[in-house]
C-alpha cells in the first residue's frame, strides 16, 4: 500500500489530470486520480466511470498490454474542453494522463465542418448538374431519335437538328464551368498578358449578350464611362467571360421586360502608364436575400431553388468570376436586395498598351464625313467622338436626307471623306440604298459600317453592298480613327509600299466559264490580283467536261456565267451537280447575271447554283463572294 | 432600233388591244368567257414571246453591257425611250436606262451618264407615282440621287460643250424637286427651296448666254407649273409666307403663260391651270370657299367627257377629287354640295368605263386612286363601295369574277365553320361566344361575302401590271405589286360603308405562323376580325389555283391539286383549324364550281351592261 501511496503521490502535482490504475486479478482497477482529473467530474465522481466511454474503459480496465498513445482515438469533451487520454505502464500501475487539446480539437473540427459543408454542395451540385446535364441531354437523344424517325421531312430534320444545336451548346456550357472551375481549384489558370482592345472585347461581349437579353426580352443598355485609355494589357479571353458571366447572371436572374444596364470606364491609376477598369452591372431582376449574398461567390452555390428553379446553370459562375478577378489582382463586391434587382462591381487594374491615336488624328484633321445614323443620341456621340479627332460631320436620318447632303456637298464643290453608316436606320432598305451610294460616290470612296451584330454574319451581305469595312459598336475613339485612317492617302500609301494586297487567295483555283472574250481577260485580271488560279472555259459543255475530267478537289469553286452557246449556265450547273465525283454536289457555282426574272432566280437555285453575282462584274463584291465561299483571304 | 425591239413593242400593243373588254360586252356570259379564255390564250402566247426576246437578245447584252457595240447602245436608248410614253413598259425602261449608266461609268462618258442618270431618274418618278400613295419613300431617295447627281455636273458647266446635256442638267436640277412631296413641312420646304435654286439658274443671264439655243422659257415655264404643287402644301396649312407667296408667284406666271398661249393659238384655256390659278386665289383670301367651289363646279361642267389626255383625266377624274377634298373644310357645303358631288362621281364612273386600255396610264390610275382616298361618303348617298365595284367591274370584268368567286368561297366556308367549329368565330363583329356566333350567322356571312369581294381591291392600281403585263415580272415589279395589300387596305379604312374590309385587305398575303408573306408590319392581333381574314385568305389562295384570270403565265390547277397545295400549307399560310374545315367540303366545292364561274360572269356582265347602277 505504501509503495502504491508514494506512487500516486507523485502525481498530485503533476499539473495536468492523471489517473493510476493498479493491477487486480486479471485486470486492473483505478486507485487514484489527482485533483486535476477529479476536477473535471462532478460532485466527486469517477473521471473514468464518468467520462470515459465504456470501449475504452474495457482497454484500460483489461488485462491486455496497455493500449500506446493513438490507439485510442479519444477526445474527451470536458467543460467546453478537448482532452486527450495517454496511457502508458510505469511500475506495474497504468498512468492515464490527460492532455488539454482543446485549439487543435476546434481547428480540426472547423476544418472537418468545411470539408462535411462542401461535400454536401458538391453532393448536391452533383444532383442539380445530374438533372441539368440530363436535360440537354434527354433533348439531344430524344430529337436525334426523331430526326431518324422523320428522314423523309427535312423541315422535321432541320427543326430537331436546330433544337439539338442548341442544348448541345447549353451542356457545352455547363461543361466549360465546371472545367474552369476545377482549372482554377488546382491553380492551373495561367493568365495571357496581350494587347486588349476593349472596343473589340466589348463588341464581342454584346454580340454574345444580346440575342439573350432578345430572348428574354429585357432591356439592355450599355454605357461608356470616361476611356482615359482603351487599349491595355492583359487577358483578354479572361475579360471577356468576367463581363459575360456577371451579364448571363443578370440576364438569368430578370425576368421578361426588366432592365440590365452595363457601365464601363476607364480612370487613371496612381501609377503612370496605369488604369484601373470599372465595371458595373446593374438589373432589376429577383435579387438575393442577405443569406445568399454572403455566399454568392462560392462555388456551387445557388440561390432557393423555389424562386430559381426554371433557371439553369452550375452555380460556378460567380465563383469563377471572383476568383478570375481577383488573378488580375482586382476586386468584385455585389449588393442586392431580394426582389429589387442586383449590382456586381469590378475594379481590375491595368496597364496601358501604346496606341497610334496621335498619329491617325493628324491625317484625319480636317476632313468630313456623311454621317448615316437614325439614333439621334448616338449619332451626337459619333459626331462628337469625330470632333476630338477634328473630323466634322454632318448627320442624316432618312435616305432622303444622306442623299440631299450627297447633292449639297456636289452643288458646293466639296466631297465628303466618308459614309459612316449604322446597319439600321428606320424605313431605309439599307442594301439597296448602300449600292446607290457606291455607285454614286465611285469605287473609291469609302462606306464603313457601325453595328453592335457581329460582322461575320453581315460581311457577306454588306461588302456586297458596297461596304468597305466595318467598325463595331459601342464605339471607341481609337476604332473609329483607325477604321477612318485606314482610307487616308498615308494608310494607302503605306499598305501600297508594303506590297500589301486587300484580298489574297492564294491557293485557291476557279473554274471560270464565261463565253465573252473580254469578259473574261478583265475577270482574270481582276481575279488574278487576288493570286487566284484561274482556268477558263467558253461555254457550259466546256465547263463540265472540264470539271469532270480533274480531280476531286482541284477546283475550288465555279463562277459560271448563265448565257452561254453550246449549253447555258442553269443547263451545265445541272449537269455538273449530277455527275459521279466526290465534290459534284458540294462545289460552290456562283452564276454570273444582273438581270433576271423572278423564275431566273428560282430557276438558278434549283438548278444547284449557290449565289449570284451581278454584271458587270464588281471586284468587291466577287471577293466577297470568293471569301464567302472559299474561306477568309487575307487582307 | 433592232429587230426584236420593234417585235416587242408591236406585241405590247397586240396584249393591249387583246386586253381590251368593250367589243365582248355584248355578247352573253357563255360566249363572254369563250372569248375572253381565247384572248388570254393568244395574250400568254405573245408574252411568253416578249419573254423570249428579252432572255434570248437584251439580257445578254445588259449582263455585259461594258461589252457592247456603239451600234448596240444607240439601239438600246431608243428602245428605251419606246417605251416609256404610256408607261408602256417604264419598268423595262427603268432596267435599259440603269444599264446605260453603268456603260457610260465605265467608259467616263460624261455626257451620256448624264442623260441616262435624268432619263433614269424620269423612269423612276413614273414608277413612283404607282405607289406614292402608299410609300412615298421608296424611290424618292433614288430619284434625288440621280437627278442631284446629274444636277451637281451644273459645277462643271463650261467644260459640256453639248448643249443637250447642259439642257439635261438644267432639267435635272429642276426634277430634283420631284423626289420630294409636300405631305410633310420638311419636304414640302425642301422641294420649294430646290425649286427656288433652279429658278435661279434658269433666269441668271449669264447662263441664258452661255447656252443660248436652250428652250429657257419652257424650262422656267415647268419650273413655276411645278412649284404650283405647292398648292396641297398650303391645302394642309402648314406652308409659311415665303412658300405661300412663291405658289402665288407662279400660280400667277403660269396663268399669264396660258392666257398667252391661248390667245396666239386659240386653243381654249387649261382647265387644269385655271383651277390651279383660282385654287391659289382661294388661298391668299381673294376667293372664298363657295366662290372656288362655283368655279370649280363650272369648269367641270365644261369637260369633255371624251377627252383622254391629261388634261381630260383632269377634268374628269382629278378635279372631282379636288372639289371632294375642298368641300370637306366645310360641313355645310358637304351637306349642300351632295348632289354636285354624286353626279360627278357618276359621271367620273361613266369616264372610266369609256378609258380606252392604252390611256390607262399610271398618271390615270393615281388620279383614280386619288379619288378613292379623299372619296366622301354620304350615308344615304353614293357608297365607296358600290362606286369600287363598279369601277372593278367595268374596268377588269374578269378581276370581279375572280373576286366574286372568292367572295362565295368565303361565305360558305364561313358557313361550314359556323357548323363545325363556331368556337373560331368568337371575336369577330364582338361575338363574345358560339351562342353570338350562332345567332349572328347572317352578319358573319355577309362580312365573309364583303371581305372576299374587296379584299383585292389595291390590284386596281397595278391593272397595268396585271392584265397588260407584256412580259413575265422582274423581281422589282413582284416587290412593287406587293405595295396593293397595303393600298387597298388604305382605300378601304377612309369610308364608314368599306372599313370593315381593310384587314382582309392588308392581310390576306399575310402567314397565318406569321412567319411568311407580306406586308411585314401586319399583326393579325390588332384585328378583332382576324379570323375573317384568314378565311378569305384562304378562300382568295385558293381561286388563285383555280384561276388564270391573273396570272396568265400559270395554267389553272384541278380542284384535287388546288386542295391538296392547301392541305400542304396547312399550319405555314393557313390556320390549321379553318384549312381543315375547308378541306371537308371538297363536294360542295365542287358542286359550286359547276357553274360558279358563269354565274359571276352573268354578274360582271349584268353590272356592266346597267350603267347607272350607282344609288341616285
Amino acid at each position: 500500500m505504501k509503495k502504491q501511496e508514494k506512487f500516486t503521490s507523485a502525481w498530485e502535482d503533476a499539473g495536468l489530470p492523471v489517473i493510476v490504475l493498479a493491477r487486480t486479478d486479471g485486470g486492473f482497477a483505478p486507485v487514484y486520480q489527482n485533483s486535476a482529473a477529479a476536477s473535471l467530474c462532478e460532485d466527486g465522481g469517477s473521471f473514468l466511470t464518468d467520462r470515459v466511454p465504456e470501449e475504452i474503459r474495457a482497454r484500460l480496465l483489461g488485462g491486455g498490454p496497455c493500449p500506446v498513445e493513438g490507439d485510442l482515438p479519444f477526445f474527451c469533451r470536458i467543460q467546453g474542453g478537448a482532452y486527450s487520454l495517454v496511457p502508458f505502464s510505469w511500475e506495474g500501475f497504468r498512468v492515464c494522463m490527460l492532455h488539454d487539446v482543446t485549439g487543435y480539437y476546434n481547428e480540426n473540427q472547423r476544418i472537418l465542418n468545411e470539408a462535411v459543408m462542401a461535400n454536401k454542395a458538391k453532393t448536391s451540385f452533383l444532383s442539380e448538374m445530374s438533372h441539368d446535364i440530363r436535360t440537354p441531354m434527354g433533348a439531344i437523344i430524344g430529337m436525334t431519335d426523331i430526326a431518324l424517325m422523320q428522314q423523309d421531312n427535312p423541315a422535321r430534320v432541320k427543326e430537331c437538328l436546330n433544337k439539338i444545336k442548341v442544348a448541345s451548346g447549353h451542356m457545352m456550357s455547363l461543361l466549360n464551368e465546371v472545367l474552369d472551375m476545377s482549372r482554377i481549384e488546382s491553380g492551373r489558370i495561367l493568365l495571357q498578358e496581350e494587347d486588349v482592345d476593349l472596343a473589340d472585347l466589348l463588341h464581342e461581349v454584346l454580340t454574345v449578350i444580346r440575342p439573350q437579353t432578345d430572348a428574354g426580352e429585357l432591356h439592355f443598355s450599355l454605357k461608356l464611362g470616361e476611356m482615359a485609355e482603351e487599349r491595355l494589357r492583359g487577358d483578354s479571353v479572361r475579360l471577356k467571360q468576367i463581363c459575360i458571366n456577371l451579364l448571363s447572371n443578370a440576364v438569368k436572374f430578370t425576368p421578361a421586360g426588366g432592365d440590365v444596364k452595363m457601365t464601363v470606364e476607364v480612370v487613371p491609376a496612381d501609377e503612370p502608364n496605369r488604369v484601373l477598369l470599372r465595371l458595373t452591372v446593374q438589373d432589376n431582376g429577383i435579387g438575393m436575400s442577405e443569406e445568399f449574398l454572403q455566399r454568392i461567390f462560392v462555388a456551387f452555390e445557388r440561390e432557393e431553388k423555389s424562386t430559381t428553379s426554371k433557371i439553369q446553370g452550375t452555380g460556378l459562375g460567380m465563383a469563377i468570376t471572383k476568383n478570375l478577378v481577383e488573378l488580375m489582382g482586382g476586386t468584385i463586391s455585389v449588393a442586392s436586395r431580394l426582389h429589387e434587382g442586383s449590382r456586381f462591381s469590378v475594379e481590375i487594374p491595368f496597364t496601358a498598351s501604346p496606341d497610334h491615336e496621335e498619329r491617325y488624328r493628324q491625317a484625319l484633321c480636317g476632313r468630313r464625313v456623311l454621317l448615316f445614323c437614325g439614333r439621334r443620341e448616338l449619332a451626337e456621340h459619333i459626331r462628337d467622338m469625330l470632333g476630338r479627332l477634328g473630323v466634322s460631320a454632318d448627320a442624316a436620318d432618312s435616305a432622303e436626307a444622306a442623299v440631299e447632303l450627297i447633292n449639297e456637298m456636289a452643288f458646293s464643290g466639296g466631297e465628303y471623306f466618308a459614309l459612316l453608316t449604322t446597319e439600321k436606320v428606320k424605313g431605309v432598305e439599307m442594301l439597296l440604298f448602300l449600292p446607290q451610294v457606291r455607285q454614286r460616290m465611285g469605287a473609291d470612296f469609302p462606306i464603313l459600317l457601325l453595328s453592335d451584330s457581329d460582322w461575320s454574319q453581315l460581311e457577306y451581305v454588306y461588302t456586297r453592298a458596297g461596304v468597305d469595312a466595318f467598325i463595331p459598336l459601342p464605339l471607341f475613339r481609337t476604332r473609329l480613327s483607325a477604321g477612318l485612317y485606314a482610307f487616308t492617302e498615308e494608310a494607302r500609301q503605306s499598305l501600297s509600299e508594303s506590297g500589301g494586297q486587300r484580298w489574297n487567295f492564294h491557293g485557291k483555283r476557279i473554274l471560270l466559264a464565261e463565253d465573252n472574250e473580254i469578259n473574261r481577260e478583265i475577270a482574270m485580271e481582276l481575279l488574278g490580283m487576288a493570286n487566284l488560279q484561274i482556268e477558263t472555259v467558253e461555254n457550259g459543255r466546256e465547263a463540265v467536261d472540264r470539271f469532270a475530267e480533274t480531280s476531286p478537289d482541284y477546283y475550288d469553286m465555279i463562277l459560271m456565267d448563265i448565257q452561254m452557246p453550246v449549253m447555258n449556265g442553269l443547263e451545265a450547273t445541272r449537269a455538273i451537280r449530277a455527275l459521279d465525283c466526290a465534290d459534284a454536289r458540294d462545289i460552290p457555282i456562283v452564276a454570273m447575271t444582273a438581270n433576271a426574272f423572278v423564275e431566273d432566280v428560282k430557276n438558278s437555285l434549283a438548278a444547284g447554283m449557290n449565289a449570284h453575282i451581278a454584271k458587270p462584274l464588281d471586284m468587291n463584291q466577287v471577293y466577297s463572294t470568293l471569301d464567302y465561299f472559299l474561306g477568309r483571304g487575307c487582307r | 432600233m433592232k429587230k426584236y425591239q420593234l417585235s416587242y413593242i408591236e406585241n405590247l400593243k397586240q396584249i393591249m388591244l387583246l386586253s381590251d373588254t368593250a367589243s365582248e360586252l355584248g355578247l352573253d356570259a357563255e360566249h363572254f368567257l369563250s372569248a375572253r379564255q381565247d384572248k388570254r390564250g393568244r395574250i400568254s402566247v405573245l408574252v411568253k414571246e416578249n419573254t423570249a426576246l428579252l432572255r434570248k437578245h437584251l439580257f445578254p447584252l445588259l449582263d455585259d453591257i461594258t461589252t457592247a457595240s456603239a451600234e448596240d447602245i444607240a439601239a438600246l436608248e431608243e428602245f428605251a425611250s419606246a417605251l416609256t410614253p404610256g408607261n408602256q413598259d417604264v419598268m423595262l425602261a427603268y432596267s435599259i436606262h440603269n444599264a446605260l449608266i453603268v456603260y457610260a461609268r465605265h467608259y467616263k462618258l460624261r455626257d451620256m451618264l448624264i442623260r441616262e442618270l435624268y432619263n433614269t431618274g424620269m423612269a423612276l418618278f413614273q414608277l413612283n407615282s404607282l405607289i406614292e400613295v402608299t410609300d412615298p419613300y421608296r424611290y424618292r431617295w433614288k430619284m434625288q440621287m440621280l437627278f442631284g447627281e446629274a444636277a451637281a455636273y451644273i459645277r462643271n458647266y463650261d467644260e459640256i460643250e453639248d448643249p443637250e446635256t447642259r439642257g439635261y442638267i438644267h432639267r435635272s436640277m429642276g426634277n430634283l424637286a420631284l423626289g420630294y412631296n409636300t405631305r410633310s413641312i420638311e419636304s414640302g420646304e425642301k422641294k420649294m427651296q430646290i425649286l427656288r435654286r433652279s429658278l435661279q439658274v434658269l433666269t441668271d443671264p449669264v447662263y441664258q448666254q452661255k447656252t443660248p439655243s436652250l428652250p429657257w422659257e419652257t424650262y422656267i415655264y415647268k419650273s413655276h407649273q411645278e412649284r404650283t404643287t405647292g398648292l396641297s402644301f398650303l391645302r394642309t396649312g402648314m406652308a409659311g409666307a415665303r412658300i405661300t407667296r412663291e405658289v402665288m408667284e407662279s400660280a400667277e406666271y403660269v396663268w399669264e403663260k396660258q392666257q398667252e398661249m391661248s390667245r396666239r393659238t386659240g386653243r381654249p384655256l387649261s382647265t387644269r391651270w385655271r383651277v390651279t390659278y383660282n385654287l391659289a386665289q382661294y388661298h391668299c383670301g381673294i376667293l372664298t370657299l363657295r366662290q372656288l367651289l362655283t368655279i370649280m363646279e363650272e369648269l367641270y361642267m365644261q369637260r369633255d367627257v371624251s377627252d383622254f389626255t391629261d388634261e381630260g383625266n383632269y377634268t374628269n377624274l382629278f378635279l372631282p377629287n379636288i372639289y371632294a377634298e375642298y368641300l370637306s373644310k366645310d360641313s355645310r357645303f358637304k351637306t349642300a354640295k351632295k348632289e354636285v358631288l354624286g353626279h360627278m362621281y357618276r359621271m367620273m364612273l361613266r369616264y372610266v368605263r369609256s378609258v380606252p386600255p392604252e390611256k390607262m396610264t399610271f398618271n390615270f390610275v393615281r388620279n383614280l386612286m386619288n379619288t378613292f382616298i379623299n372619296f366622301v361618303e354620304y350615308p344615304d348617298g353614293i357608297r365607296q363601295r358600290d362606286f369600287l365595284l363598279q369601277l372593278v367591274v367595268c374596268r377588269n370584268p374578269e378581276t370581279f369574277v375572280y373576286l366574286q368567286m372568292t367572295a362565295s368561297a368565303a361565305r360558305m366556308l364561313l358557313n361550314r365553320i359556323i357548323d363545325r367549329k363556331p368556337e373560331l368565330l368568337c371575336g369577330v363583329l364582338g361575338c363574345a361566344d358560339t351562342d353570338e356566333v350562332l345567332a349572328s350567322r347572317e352578319e358573319l356571312a355577309q362580312l365573309a361575302y364583303d371581305c372576299g369581294m374587296f379584299h383585292n381591291i389595291g390590284q386596281l392600281n397595278f391593272a397595268r401590271m396585271t392584265t397588260m403585263a407584256g412580259r413575265n415580272w422582274l423581281k422589282e415589279e413582284q416587290d412593287l405589286f406587293q405595295y396593293h395589300v397595303k393600298i387597298g387596305a388604305n382605300i378601304l379604312k377612309r369610308c364608314e360603308s368599306t372599313k370593315l374590309f381593310a384587314g382582309a385587305a392588308e392581310g390576306h398575303h399575310f402567314y397565318y405562323n406569321t412567319l411568311g408573306g407580306y406586308p411585314d408590319d401586319y399583326d393579325p392581333k390588332e384585328h378583332e376580325n382576324q379570323a375573317i381574314v384568314d378565311i378569305v385568305s384562304l378562300a382568295a389562295y385558293f381561286n388563285r389555283l383555280l384561276n388564270d384570270t391573273i396570272d396568265y403565265t400559270r395554267p389553272p390547277l384541278p380542284l384535287d391539286a388546288a386542295l391538296q397545295k392547301i392541305a400542304d400549307k396547312s399550319g405555314t399560310r393557313f390556320s390549321p383549324a379553318i384549312a381543315s374545315v375547308f378541306l371537308e367540303m371538297k363536294d360542295e366545292l365542287a358542286e359550286y364550281l359547276k357553274d360558279g364561274r358563269l354565274k359571276a360572269y352573268d354578274m360582271a356582265l349584268h353590272y356592266l351592261k346597267k350603267e347607272d347602277s350607282l344609288p341616285q
